[in-house]
């Protein structure tokens, strides 16, 4: 077991209930090698764009990087070699083959990548989780945080005519995706409605014991009795 | 017979000096409404030294070139103490503020202030908080031998202390954190971080540096290690903090509990009318290790209630539970609430 490595069958991060989760579904089918002309845009679109990302990876060249998008039935390995960089879409990955794993749900890494959220933020409300060498994962954040990358953007500035039709796609691809999850959060409220009903009854229930608790503690130690 | 009171001394309104760790993040606080933002270079000259963070000398120059053609200023940081008998790294970073026209350079080290003040002498000095300088007399002995022009209040002060420090070392300037990571120890002294890595936050610039990190997720929560140290362990519900040996959780007559802080972030939204009356030049925020997220909804917050105090409205309920360490806040030294 390597230092900071998931112990035993923890699940880092829970995947939430979204319309990522039930994408991520129907992808289980697909092989990752299908997708892999999408993550070599990806990266070449990053090198020509944002080349300051890898000259801030310098120090960590030998160091390859997993990214794990948890509500996503595959992982992304990011090796950050300045000469040959390489962004690679596999089924899994061993934890011996990297220097560390970052954990989160699509949704949150994606916003990390354009600097909507602060990655301190999201560790510290544990939407994030990292494994192993937490050097070079500190270094991958602020190298992404500092390019300033704006996704739409960026791929916009790649498509030359078609940046046009593009960004009218993505705007409605991003309004009906939220959209989806405003629905899918409703039907999870309206599934979980009854279980909350009875939590919240025995919490209230566990609230009264414990007040009942303390006054009788508080008499058996007076020597009465209450 | 009424006697008529005297009119209250107008309010003088403060500098918001804003973190900055990337280009992206100065962009960000300028354009979220920062006075001034200050920054460091890549390396062991200033004590926010991690790993990806920082800027170049190239990215300096554009840095500073975007925020004085928007009417902001650029302090540079330079707040580490220089390795005995090798100076030169630290030397070269205030010649190069100095030749990248930065709007002036943050130090904590005397011999470092003492160089600066005789090869740089149109170089504006302020004192970092590094230096730890809280009474009007150690205050006096800067400005009076190195020219110093501003001084970064240790967070040690109540409100009160500090407005008669203003009022004593007037008109040298004060600046105090409003926003951010506390320090509970000795700035500048502290060696907890170094007793657990080797390496001294006050010379190489970090304080738990993060290749001495490591979490480690288990069934019940996630465990924090410091240098082989274990020193705190969050059940899954809990927030996380900052993994520093000031803000660990230790067994001590076998009760777990934070001996020195708890992680909390310093909050002053609700007594910027006090901190402004108090005389204070500049609020700065702390955080050049954070994102831009974190940089713009901060300085936002502050930007927003300083225009609020200044035109005599009420303070805006700004929400920033978020991008707090461990989901809470504090006003910290400046109300000692504890006592």
């Amino acid at each position: 077991m390597r230092p900071g490595q998931v112990r035993g069958n923890v699940k880092p991060v829970q995947p939430p209930f979204s319309p990522v989760l039930l994408l991520g579904m129907a992808l289980k089918p697909v092989r990752p090698a299908l997708l892999q002309p999408v993550f070599d845009g990806v990266l070449k679109m990053l090198r020509r764009r944002h080349p300051d990302i890898l000259d801030r990876m310098a120090d960590y060249a030998s160091k390859p990087v997993c990214i794990n998008p948890v509500d996503l039935p595959f992982v992304i390995l990011l090796d950050p070699n300045p000469d040959d960089p390489r962004l690679t879409v596999r089924r899994e990955i061993d934890p011996q083959e990297v220097a560390a794993t970052i954990h989160g749900p699509l949704d949150v890494l994606l916003a990390l990548a354009e600097g909507k959220v602060d990655g301190d933020a999201l560790f510290f409300t544990r939407r994030l989780v990292i494994e192993g060498d937490t050097e070079v994962v500190v270094a991958l954040r602020n190298a992404i945080d500092g390019a300033g990358i704006d996704l739409i953007n960026d791929i916009s500035a790649e498509l030359g005519p078609l940046a046009r039709p593009f960004r009218t796609c993505a705007s409605a691809a991003v309004d009906l995706l939220g959209r989806i999850q405003d629905d899918i959060e409703t039907l999870r409220t309206a599934l979980i409605a009854p279980a909350v009903k009875d939590s919240n009854a025995h919490n209230a229930r566990i609230t009264q014991l414990e007040a009942e608790l303390k006054v009788l503690r508080k008499a058996a130690r007076r020597g009465g009795v209450a | 017979m009424t006697t008529a009171q005297p009119a209250p001394a107008p309010l003088t309104r403060p500098e918001l000096v804003c973190p900055a760790g990337t280009p992206a993040a100065l962009k960000s606080a300028i354009d979220a409404g920062a006075d001034c933002v200050y920054i460091g270079f890549r390396d062991e000259t200033n004590a926010r030294n991690f790993p990806g963070l920082n800027f170049s000398r190239r990215e300096m120059a554009e840095g500073i070139d975007y925020a004085h053609g928007r009417g902001a200023k650029v302090l540079v940081a330079v707040n580490t103490f220089p390795r005995a008998g090798r100076p030169e790294v630290w030397h070269q970073a205030v010649a190069d503020c100095d030749s990248l026209k930065a709007d002036g350079v943050i130090l904590a080290d005397i011999g470092l202030i003492d160089h600066a003040a005789r090869h740089h002498p149109n170089l504006r000095l302020h004192l970092s908080v590094q230096a730890a300088a809280s009474n009007p007399d150690a205050i006096r002995f800067y400005v009076e031998r190195y020219g110093i022009k501003r001084v970064v209040l240790p967070r040690v002060l109540t409100v009160q202390e500090i407005a008669e420090v203003n009022s004593r070392i007037a008109p040298i300037e004060t600046e105090v954190f409003v926003f951010g990571g506390l320090c509970v120890m000795a700035e500048g002294r502290c060696a907890l971080s170094s007793y657990a890595t080797g390496q001294s936050p006050n010379i190489n610039g970090a304080c738990s540096p993060a290749c001495d990190v490591r979490y480690t997720e288990t069934s019940e929560g996630i465990t924090s290690e410091l240098g082989g140290f274990t020193i705190n362990k969050f059940a899954h519900t809990e927030p996380a903090g900052y993994p520093t040996l000031c803000k660990g959780r230790f067994i001590a007559n076998d009760k777990a509990s934070y001996l020195f802080e708890e992680p909390t972030s310093l909050n002053t939204l609700a007594i910027l009318p006090d901190l402004i009356r108090a005389g204070v030049t500049a609020f700065k925020i702390e955080g050049r290790q954070r994102g831009r997220a974190y940089v713009s909804a901060v300085v936002q917050a502050f930007r927003d209630g300083v225009d609020a105090v200044m035109a005599g409205k009420s303070l805006p309920d700004i929400d920033l539970d978020r991008i707090t360490e461990g989901g809470k806040q504090t006003t910290g030294a400046y109300e000692k609430a504890w006592r």
